[in-house]
C-alpha cells in the first residue's frame, strides 16, 4: 500500500487507448479524479482536536480508577432513592423524633463551644449539662434559660460557677425545642415517664411566659418550680403528631 | 497539469467497468429502495402504536414489540447494509479499474438474492414472533450464518480487486472501503457467536450494544465516508484537499471504534472502567469528524454553490452535516452527568435513527443518484421529484431528531425523579410521539418519489435526452451543474 497521493496516477480511467465512443452522456460528462492534496491540518481544527481531547479525558474519569471491582460511577446517580443513601431523602422514612434529634444535633453546635461534644461542660468555667439538675428536672427551667440566659453565680451539680450564658431568643421556637429535647434526651437523667420531648408549642408558650423578662439570676431561677414542665401537647415520637 | 475531463477511451473503459457491475448494483439499489419503503411503513405503524396502543390490540403481530424491531432490521439490513454493499461495489471497480467477471458478478447476484430471502425470512419472522429481541440483530437465532455468508461472497471480491488493482497509489475512499468489508464480519460473527452461546446475559446486552456502535462506527460511517471522499471531488471537479487529513479519519475510525458501545448501559452492573473507556472513545471519534469536515469544506471552498443544483452533492453533504451532528449528539451522550438522564428514553431511538437513515441513508442517495444513471443508460425523471425527496427527507430526519432529543431529555427527567410515578414518564412523552409519526410520514413521503424514480430507472424508462437532472433547472437544459451555478470549470494542478 502506498501512502504517497502522488502515487495516485490515472485514477477513475484517464488512460488507455483511442476508440469510437457513442456512450451515454452521464460517462462522458464525468470529470476525471485527481490525487488527493497535501495539505496540513489547518490551526482552528487543530484547537478543536485538543478539545475533544480534554472532552474525551473528562469521560475517562468516570472509570474511578479502571479497577475491575468498582462498578459505581461518581455522580450516576440521578437522584438519591428515600432511604438508601443521601441524607435530605433519608429523612423522609425515618421516625420523627430522629429527625427532631439531628436538628436539635444541630442547633447543639451553639452550645458546644462551652459545654462540649460530651455535654460535660469545662470544669470550674463551663457548668455540666449531664447530671445537670436543670436539666434533668422540669422542662419549664431548661425553656426559660434558653429564652433569657443566666448570669453567674449560680451552683449545678454542687459546684459554683460564675459565668453568663447568653440568651437563645433569637432561634425560632422549633429550633429551641429542638435543642431542648437533644440535650434532655442525650444528657439528661430523665424523670419517670418522660420523654423528654420539647415540641415547638411548648417552646412557644416558654417564650409568651418569660420572654422580655431580661436576663435570669439563680434566685429568679429558682422560683421556677423545679418539676414544672412546659404546657403543650405530648406527641406520638414516630409520627409528630400530638397523642390524648 | 491535466484536463478535466475525460478521454473518449477513458469513457470507454468507464462504461465497460460500469456495465460489468450493473447488475449487481442495480438488483441491490431497487431491492433495497423496496426494503426502505417496507421498513418507512412499519416505521410509521410503530409510531402509531406508540401513540394509540389499543390499535388492532387484539393481534399479536400488530404489537410494538414486534413491529419497532421488525422496522429497524429491516432498515439497516434490507435498505441500509444493501444499499451500502451496492455503492461498496460499485465505487471500487471504478477506482481499482478492474470490473467484475462474469463468474463474480453470478456469485454477487446469488448471494445477493440470498440476503434479499434472508432479510425478508428474517423480517417476517420477528413479526410472527421468533424474533430474539436482541436490537439490531432480532431476526432469528438460525439466520445470521445465512447473512454473514451472503455478505461475505459479496464483499470478499474487494479485496482482490484491490490487490490488482490497475490504478497505481490507494485512493481514500478505498481504504475505507476495504475497512468496512472486514470490520462488519468480525463484528457481526462476535456478537452474534458470543450472544447465541451462553455469555452472561450481562455481558449479553453489553455486547450488543458495543455491536449497534460498531455497526454505526465501523459500517455506516467508513461507507459514508468513501462516498463522500468521492462524490465531492467529483462533482467540485477538484482533488480532495488533504490526503493525510483523510487518513488520520480512516485511522481515528479503525483505532477507535472498537472500543465504543458500552457507554448505553453506564451505571449498569459493568466495571465502571467499560462504560468510561466506550465513553471516551466515542468522544475522542470526534477527531475523524473535524478532519473530515475540514477536508470537504475545504475542497468545496468557493464551490459550494454547487449544492443547490448538484443532487448528489447536495444528500452527500448533508449526510456529512448529520454524521458531525451524529458524532457531537453521540459524544453528549457519553458525557455521564448528561447521559444519565439520556439512557433507556426515547433519545435513543432519535440517535439510531439519526446513524441509520442520517447520515447514512443521505450520503447512499446522493451517491445513488451519481451512479444510477451511469449504470442504467438513462437520466432522472425530475429535478423537481429530487428536490422533494431531499427535503421532505430533512425535515423528516431532523423532526425525528429534535422530537426524540427534547422528549428524551424531558421522559429522562421523568425517570429520574423518585416522586414522579413511571406512567407520568410515558404520558409526557406522548406530545413527541406525535411528532415522530408526523416524521416518519414525511419520510414516507420523500420516499414515495425515490422509489418511483428508481423504479423508472430499473425498468429503462427514464429520461433519455441529454444533460444531467438537477435541481432548480430545466432537465438536460445545461451540461453540468458548474454551469448552472455559474461557475468555471478550474484547471488544477
Amino acid at each position: 500500500m502506498s501512502s504517497d497521493p502522488n502515487s495516485d496516477q490515472n485514477l477513475d480511467y484517464n488512460s488507455g487507448k483511442t476508440s469510437v465512443v457513442d456512450m451515454h452522456d452521464a460517462v462522458k460528462r464525468e470529470r476525471v479524479l485527481m490525487p488527493a492534496g497535501k495539505e496540513q491540518m489547518g490551526m482552528l481544527a487543530m484547537v478543536l482536536c485538543a478539545m475533544i481531547l480534554i472532552c474525551g479525558g473528562i469521560v475517562l474519569g468516570n472509570s474511578n480508577g479502571f479497577k475491575d471491582s468498582i462498578y459505581a460511577h461518581d455522580g450516576y446517580v440521578p437522584e438519591p432513592r428515600p432511604g438508601e443513601g443521601g441524607d435530605a431523602a433519608a429523612e423522609d422514612n425515618s421516625p420523627w423524633i430522629d429527625k427532631w434529634m439531628k436538628g436539635g444535633k444541630k442547633v447543639y453546635q451553639n452550645c458546644k463551644l462551652c459545654h462540649q461534644d460530651s455535654g460535660m461542660g469545662a470544669p470550674g468555667q463551663y457548668p455540666p449539662l449531664a447530671g445537670s439538675e436543670w436539666v434533668d428536672g422540669g422542662t419549664k427551667r431548661v425553656g426559660a434559660i434558653l429564652i433569657n440566659g443566666i448570669n453567674g453565680p449560680f451552683t449545678v451539680a454542687g459546684q459554683s460557677y460564675n459565668q453568663l450564658m447568653p440568651a437563645w431568643s433569637a432561634l425560632n421556637d422549633e429550633k429551641l425545642a429542638q435543642v431542648a429535647t437533644y440535650i434532655r434526651r442525650t444528657y439528661g437523667a430523665l424523670p419517670e415517664g418522660d420523654d423528654g420531648v420539647v415540641t415547638a408549642e411548648m417552646m412557644k408558650a416558654a417564650r409568651e411566659e418569660f420572654g422580655g423578662k431580661g436576663i435570669w439570676d439563680e434566685a429568679g431561677l429558682l422560683a421556677i418550680p423545679e418539676d414544672a414542665m412546659l404546657e403543650g401537647a405530648k406527641v406520638d415520637l414516630l409520627t409528630g403528631e400530638p397523642v390524648q | 497539469m491535466s484536463d478535466l475531463n475525460a478521454t473518449s477511451e477513458d469513457i470507454l473503459e468507464r462504461a465497460e467497468i460500469d456495465k460489468s457491475v450493473r447488475f449487481p448494483v442495480m438488483l441491490f439499489f431497487t431491492s433495497a429502495a423496496v426494503w426502505l419503503f417496507v421498513a418507512t411503513a412499519l416505521g410509521f405503524l410503530s409510531s402509531l402504536k406508540l401513540a394509540v396502543p389499543t390499535m388492532f390490540q387484539d393481534m399479536p403481530i400488530f404489537g410494538y414489540g414486534r413491529l419497532f424491531p421488525a422496522h429497524m432490521n429491516a432498515l439497516v439490513y434490507g435498505w441500509a447494509m444493501q444499499a451500502g454493499m451496492g455503492v461498496i461495489l460499485w465505487i471500487m471497480v471504478r477506482l481499482t479499474r478492474v470490473g467484475l467477471g462474469r463468474l463474480q458478478s453470478t456469485c454477487v447476484i446469488v448471494a445477493g438474492h440470498v440476503w434479499n430471502f434472508a432479510v425478508g425470512l428474517g423480517t417476517f419472522g420477528i413479526i410472527f414472533g421468533a424474533g430474539r429481541s436482541l436490537p439490531w440483530l432480532d431476526f432469528p437465532a438460525w439466520l445470521w450464518p445465512l447473512l454473514g455468508a451472503s455478505y461475505l461472497l459479496i464483499t470478499i471480491w474487494v479485496i482482490p480487486m484491490y490487490r490488482v488493482r490497475r490504478a497505481g497509489g490507494v485512493y481514500v475512499s478505498e481504504l475505507f472501503i476495504i475497512g468496512a468489508a472486514v470490520w462488519f464480519p468480525w463484528i457481526f460473527i462476535t456478537a452474534n457467536v458470543f450472544i447465541g452461546n451462553g455469555a452472561a446475559p450481562v455481558m449479553a446486552a453489553g455486547t450488543n450494544a458495543w455491536f449497534i456502535s460498531n455497526l454505526i462506527y465501523f459500517w455506516f460511517a467508513p461507507v459514508s465516508l468513501a462516498v463522500a471522499y468521492y462524490i465531492v471531488p467529483k462533482i467540485a471537479g477538484r482533488p480532495i484537499y488533504s490526503y493525510p487529513l483523510a487518513k488520520m479519519a480512516f485511522w481515528a475510525l479503525a483505532i477507535l471504534a472498537g472500543w465504543t458501545g458500552f457507554q448505553r448501559f453506564m451505571g449498569g452492573p459493568f466495571p465502571a472502567w467499560m462504560p468510561a473507556i466506550s465513553g471516551a472513545a466515542s468522544v475522542f471519534i470526534l477527531i475523524a469528524v473535524i478532519a473530515t469536515a475540514t477536508n470537504l469544506l475545504m475542497t468545496l471552498r468557493g464551490r459550494s454553490r454547487l449544492w443547490e443544483f448538484s443532487p448528489s452533492l447536495r444528500f452527500t453533504m448533508f449526510g456529512m452535516f448529520l454524521l458531525a451532528m451524529y458524532g457531537v449528539l453521540a459524544g453528549l451522550n457519553a458525557y455521564f452527568p448528561v447521559g444519565k438522564y439520556l439512557q433507556f428514553s426515547h433519545f435513543l431511538v432519535g440517535l439510531d435513527t439519526l446513524a441509520v437513515y442520517g447520515f447514512f441513508s443521505m450520503t447512499i442517495f446522493g451517491a445513488m443518484y451519481f451512479i444510477v444513471p451511469r449504470i442504467t443508460g438513462c437520466e432522472w425523471v425530475s429535478g423537481g421529484m429530487i428536490r422533494w425527496h431531499f427535503w421532505l427527507s430533512a425535515y423528516g430526519i431532523l423532526t425525528v431528531v429534535l422530537v426524540m432529543l427534547v422528549g428524551g431529555i424531558a421522559q429522562g427527567g421523568n425517570m429520574a425523579d423518585y416522586a414522579t410515578r413511571f406512567g407520568l414518564s410515558v404520558e409526557n412523552s406522548q406530545g413527541y410521539v406525535i411528532g415522530r409519526i408526523l416524521a416518519w410520514l414525511l419520510i414516507g413521503i420523500s420516499n414515495l418519489w425515490f422509489v418511483y424514480q428508481m423504479g423508472l430507472m430499473f425498468i429503462g424508462r427514464g429520461r433519455k435526452t441529454e444533460g444531467p437532472t438537477l435541481i432548480h433547472v430545466e432537465p438536460g437544459s445545461v451540461a453540468t451543474s458548474e454551469a448552472a451555478a455559474g461557475l468555471t470549470s478550474e484547471e488544477v494542478v
